[in-house]
């Protein structure tokens, strides 16, 4: 069983006292104790244009589990960002219903995912701008 | 202005064999305006019953396509329970007991509200939740 251990820090002044969020945890299989046993590995990307690409196919690991995805828009300029999607094949734009969000430069991400439809990012600059990601998951 | 960072760190020594995992990365949260930070936030706790189905934890009140951050917590023990986590129609993911996740947000569209959902069948799932928005327009009253 291999143990894969995730932190998140976030301090915050947003409120006049200050907000302060730190959890750990083990990536875990679906309903289980045991942890993940798969990766994709820590991939890059670099993208040259905004046509929204696949980055993550459904097929690569079992869907409705407990996979998770890790993404980092790596650019050093906060106007670089991708748009984020769960989509079959494109469809990443600001105002599709199946686009999650934006990731803006030096901006990161963490999210489960139920493996059943792809992962698109569409860039918002034809600049070159590189995107590094990994999932954790199990086989399909 | 108000300045939220967040913070990762990923590390495995045995994921990978002969290859050990470590990622961290960290990154002070803007509004869509690039140099302002967020200013606006909803944080709170609560117990989400399976018999409830799917709930909104969050309306899209704010502007469309615009920068908003949802840090949600599964804080269950038992490692059967599990939260679906979905924006509207779109099911993102199962969050399992003592998981985290920090997504971005840019409410796309009016329907795209965060909504959640507990599982399985007689669960009730303690949680923890923030969300760092760019705008929010409050709901109108529905006093006469």
């Amino acid at each position: 069983m291999a143990t894969t251990t995730a932190t998140l820090s976030v301090s915050s002044n947003v409120m006049s006292y200050p907000t302060v969020i730190n959890k750990s945890m083990k990536m875990m299989k679906f309903q289980s104790c045991h942890g993940l046993e798969e990766t994709s590995g820590l991939r890059t990307k670099k993208f040259t244009a905004t046509a929204a690409a696949v980055v993550v196919e459904q097929d690569e690991f079992a869907a409705t589990k407990a996979a998770k995805v890790y993404m980092r828009n790596t650019s050093s300029d906060k106007a670089h960002f991708f748009y984020v999607a769960k989509h079959a094949s494109a469809a990443a734009s600001g105002t599709a219903a199946v686009t999650l969000g934006r990731l803006h430069g030096g901006d990161w991400m963490l999210i489960p995912y139920l493996a059943d439809v792809n992962i698109t990012v569409a860039s918002s600059s034809t600049d070159p701008v590189v995107l590094e990601y990994i999932v954790f998951g199990t086989s399909a | 202005m108000a300045t939220t960072t967040a913070t990762v760190s990923i590390s495995s020594s045995d994921l990978q064999p002969g290859n050990t995992l470590s990622i961290n990365a960290s990154s002070t949260i803007m509004q869509t305006g690039l140099t302002t930070g967020l200013e606006l936030m909803d944080m709170g706790i609560g117990h989400l019953r399976q018999d409830s189905a799917r709930d909104a934890l969050a309306e899209a009140t704010g502007t469309i396509d615009t920068t908003n951050w949802v840090y949600i917590c599964n804080n269950a023990t038992d490692d059967t329970f599990f939260i679906k986590v979905g924006i509207h129609e779109t099911v993102i993911g199962n969050l399992g007991a003592g998981d985290w996740m920090w997504m971005p947000w840019n409410m796309g569209h009016a329907d795209n509200e965060i909504n959640i959902e507990a599982e399985p069948t007689g669960a009730t799932i303690p949680y923890e939740y923030a969300i760092f928005k760019s705008t929010d327009t409050l709901p109108a009253s529905d006093a006469a």
